[in-house]
């Protein structure tokens, strides 16, 4: 071998010597869009404590199954209604609500009771468009019932998002961020 | 449908046996003005016939069965600049051509470097007039003309070409001679290359892919651009067009000179820029379906007496928009959008050349340097390659002031490779080489792959050996690779993974010449193709499918036996061309996503299905086949049919997302030239793809949706030559689906969304410009 050789060896393993980490692994930042805990708090109008019932997946998707309450209220009662979104896999742990608030006129919740079950949902709050928004309304109940509500959120991701407020839960301009079945009972 | 294209060809070569033979021949002989003596090793092209021969050591060449008509003879040598001829035969001609030779070559130097064998197992090649009527569309799209290559699509933006049913990481891209590493084990990626690079297109399955790896199981697509050696003078290439479908222009400019003659250093600089607006299908316009893509590159290189060098950069820049109303936040979603005829006219209807989320944008840079020192009867090859990629993935998010991207993912790459060429007997030669990669792979955001550190390092050897009648090549290679992978979750939960994979591959082909036109030859090759992370270690929700992947650590390598026969056959007065591949490839331990219905995950969103990697014995089966025929000198007739079948041996069930069948037919006429426009044609051409009936349907569901209806698309085609200030300007005329017909393609994930794009109206112009 000439020198020349020898010289543009010793170049492709001095290449590939240097070839070292140049870019430090860092620590995974968890999915932005992860919502793991959705929390509805129901104060009575008549007074009393407060209601909390909640579903919590705090490992976001997949890892540890999910936990979930069920829904008790009191018969003939009206109960002022929260919603409580968190995404626990960041620290501190985010309030998803607050960007739910700020994108009202992109974002919607509907409630769904299933016949029978003698909970209505009323009185959604409204976004700055006056289309419902629903992270507050009113749950009125009468006699004793099983059945289950179901909580969705939707999310118009268009520009501009054209939410309306006769758009159906399953309107094709929306797709879903949750959708929780609770089982309740009025007892 | 077949039935006619049977009768077509029966037609064909009907007509063909009773057409008056040609056998008029062309000989001649070229001269070195230079030197005054006899040019060995020019090449010599006829246009028309697409033959070329290499003058002897005598400077002769000689071609026969040739017709009474007007030929065009180029001939080339390296540093000389290229010579043309027209030619009128009315009988057997001698034609002595005195090539203006600058200086005289370097003998053994150049001579090795030019005269060495290529892969001659499948090989397909799209260059010159029909790789420049493919100017302005991506890399896949331009591949996708060549017979037995289809798109696996995302939308309108994101293809990836699939050869024989194979796709991204079992489908080498090489590309300017270093294998491509990117993101290529993403279905909804595509290959970051910039196909104005290319000189020519090159797709192979043979011995020459060991150069590239042992996990070539699909083959490898070589990305050639034109050598700097053969650069004469000052030229600059300008090429630029308009698509009326989505207002997509184009420019692309490419300048090459030589600074020295001797030594010879030549350079060339390209640069492309890229931009459409939301596309359109028949009935609606898809909003943030927009591109852009900026590129350039620069090369360099010295040819002195007993090397050269070759420097090399380019950098590949691209927003991709994705079709807006294809997020999905769950399975009821994706139920819901399968009923919809159409997509809801809130994500349809903007012209408009902004994209905003979900969108994609990949850079790509590579640097080069290659090197070949010439030995006496051999060579020695360097290289040194480094590869740097982003890509960063812009999610449909809740809020709107949030500018991040929700997935950055970081290739580096390092490659070197050297190997020894060395001519063992006239009719023989051999190479041997050694590779080594090292690539480190990082992520911020979401999870979807683990950072890693990977270590290839491999040996192979070439032999090619051809004499008469037979060509004879094989070859052998073996990597080791060793994957290192990270995954630093949240809390320092840390989880860490080591592979170790030995892969083997092996390859030989047999040619035989049996007539002068009718030449046939058999391959069989294997290869071995490791788990990629992703296959190993995904877990998460992907949300263009609504479902949950899940890989697996117990992955073990894919082993593909390929066998195939080809045959090609030109006839004696060239009129009649007919080539026809019939391939099997067994691939053990195959590599799919089974839906597992039984475990779905749950999440807040709803039940996710879950799919899981997992491996099966797997048998495609093939055919292609094209005939070309001259009905008239004028008058050409193509037809392509190319025909899979892909089987799940384990499960006995088709496997899913294999390309259907399809057959096309062109005719194009050329006419006569007049004082204005020159070599002008025009054609049609009718493209038929089948019903995919061929879907899995035991088991668990695998698809949401049944396989589209197959579809009928008619295309028409004028190119013509004008000269402007003798400028020679190539303009291409070409309508695309001319009958607007509303269809969806079974390989394009966005098929359960919306339609493929409808007509497309298309201006291209190629300029180039000699100083």
């Amino acid at each position: 071998m000439n020198k020349k050789t020898i010289q543009f060896m010793a170049l492709i393993v001095l290449g590939a010597l240097t070839f070292s980490s140049c870019k430090k692994e860092k620590e995974e930042e968890n999915d932005e869009e992860v919502i793991t805990t959705l929390t509805v708090r129901l104060v009575p109008v008549s007074g009393g404590a407060p209601l909390e019932f909640t579903y919590d997946d705090a490992d976001g998707p997949g890892g540890n199954a999910p936990t979930q309450q069920s829904i008790t209220l009191a018969p003939n009662r009206t109960y002022n209604a929260t919603v409580t979104l968190l995404n626990k896999t960041e620290n501190p742990v985010k309030n998803v609500t607050d960007e739910v608030a700020a994108e009202a006129a992109a974002h919607r919740f509907y409630y769904t009771a299933q016949a029978g079950t003698n909970i209505a949902v009323t009185n959604l709050n409204n976004d700055g468009n006056g289309i419902p928004l629903g992270i507050t309304s009113t749950w009125t109940t009468t006699a004793a019932a099983t059945g289950k509500i179901k909580v969705t959120l939707r999310h118009y991701p268009g520009t501009p998002p054209n939410k309306a407020a006769a758009d159906l839960v399953t309107d094709s301009k929306s797709s879903t961020d949750i959708e929780v079945e609770f089982n309740t009972a009025v007892q | 449908m077949y039935k006619l294209y049977a009768v077509l060809v029966a037609m064909l070569l009907v007509h063909n046996a009773y057409t008056q033979a040609c056998n008029l021949q062309l000989t001649g002989h070229v001269m070195d003005s230079a030197i005054g003596g006899s040019l060995a090793y020019a090449t010599v092209r006829l246009v028309e016939v697409e033959q070329s021969i290499i003058t002897d050591i005598k400077g002769n060449f000689e071609f026969t069965a040739l017709c009474p008509k007007v030929y065009t003879l180029v001939i080339s040598h390296v540093n000389c600049a290229t010579y043309t001829q027209s030619i009128t035969l009315t009988k057997s001609v001698h034609v002595d051509v005195d090539m203006p030779h600058t200086y005289n070559t370097q003998g053994q130097a150049v001579v090795i470097g030019t005269k060495e064998r290529f892969n001659t197992g499948f090989k397909k090649e799209l260059s010159g007039a029909a790789l420049q009527a493919t100017s302005g569309t991506s890399l896949a799209q331009a591949l996708s003309t060549i017979n037995g290559i289809t798109l696996l699509q995302t939308g309108t933006n994101v293809a990836k070409p699939i050869l024989h049913g194979l796709s991204g990481n079992r489908l080498l891209i090489i590309n300017n001679g270093v294998r491509l590493e990117g993101q290529q084990w993403g279905n909804e990626h595509a290959p970051e290359v910039d196909p104005f690079m290319a000189d020519k297109l090159v797709v192979i399955k043979g011995v020459d892919e060991l150069k590239y790896g042992s996990d070539a199981i699909g083959g490898a697509i070589l990305v050639e651009p034109k050598s700097l050696q053969k650069i004469a003078c000052k030229t600059l290439q300008i090429n630029t067009g308009y698509f009326t479908n989505n207002m997509q222009y184009y420019t692309n400019a490419i300048w090459e000179a030589r600074l020295l003659k001797k030594p010879q250093l030549s350079y060339r600089i390209q640069a492309t820029y890229k931009q459409g607006a939301n596309s359109t299908t028949p009935n609606y316009r898809l909003n943030n379906t927009g591109l852009t893509e900026a590129n350039y590159s620069i090369a360099a290189r010295l040819d002195k007496t007993n090397w050269n060098t070759e420097l090399f950069y380019s950098s590949f820049y691209t927003t991709l928009g994705i079709f807006a109303g294809s997020h999905i936040g769950n399975i009821t979603d994706l139920t819901n959008a399968i009923q919809a005829k159409q997509p809801n006219p809130t994500f349809t209807g903007q012209s408009t050349y902004n994209i905003t989320r979900p969108r994609q944008q990949v850079q790509h840079h590579t640097i080069k340097w290659k090197s070949v020192i010439t030995l006496p009867k051999s060579k020695l090859n360097t290289l040194v390659a480094l590869q740097i990629n982003q890509r960063d993935e812009y999610d449909v998010v809740r809020n709107s002031t949030n500018k991040k991207p929700q997935i950055q993912l970081n290739i580096n790459t390092l490659n070197q490779d050297v190997n020894w060429e060395k001519k063992l007997t006239p009719y023989s030669n051999t190479t041997l080489g050694i590779a080594a990669t090292q690539q480190q792979n990082t992520y911020t955001g979401r999870y979807l792959i683990p950072n890693y550190l990977a270590y290839t390092t491999g040996l192979y050897g070439i032999y090619k050996w051809s004499k008469h009648k037979w060509d004879v090549q094989a070859g052998l290679r073996y990597d080791n690779k060793v994957i290192n992978t990270t995954r630093l979750r949240i809390n320092n939960n840390v989880s860490s993974f080591k592979f170790n994979y030995n892969t083997y591959a092996l390859s030989t082909n047999v040619g035989y010449k049996l007539t002068q036109g009718y030449t046939t030859n058999i391959n069989i090759s294997h290869s071995t193709r490791a788990p990629y992370v992703n296959e190993l270690l995904s877990d998460g929700i992907h949300h263009g499918t609504a479902t949950y992947e899940r890989g697996a650590i117990t992955l073990t390598p894919e082993q593909s036996w390929y066998a195939s026969s080809n045959h090609s056959y030109t006839s004696n007065n060239s009129k009649l061309v007919i080539s026809a591949l019939a391939y099997v490839n067994h691939i053990r331990n195959f590599i799919y996503q089974q839906p597992k219905p039984e475990n779905p995950v749950l999440t807040i969103a709803g039940a996710f299905p879950l799919i899981q990697y997992e491996q099966t014995d797997a048998t495609l089966t093939g055919t292609d086949v094209q005939v070309q025929y001259a009905i008239l000198s004028t008058l050409n007739i193509t037809t392509k049919y190319a025909y899979l079948r892909a089987y799940n041996n384990t499960t006995n069930d088709w496997i899913i997302l294999m390309p259907p069948t399809t057959a096309s037919t062109s005719i194009t006429y050329t006419l006569p030239n007049t004082s204005a426009f020159t070599a002008s044609t025009i054609g049609i051409e009718h493209t038929l793809v089948n019903t995919q009936h061929r879907v899995p349907t035991k088991g668990p569901i695998q698809d949401y949706k049944e396989a589209p209806q197959g579809y009928n698309l008619y295309n028409v085609q004028a190119q013509s030559q004008v000269k402007l200030h003798n400028i020679p300007v190539h303009i291409t005329l070409s309508v695309h689906n001319v009958f607007n017909t509303a269809y969806r393609n079974y390989l394009n994930a966005f098929r359960y969304y919306t339609d493929e794009i409808g007509r497309n109206v298309a201006l291209k112009l190629h300029i180039p410009i000699q100083f």
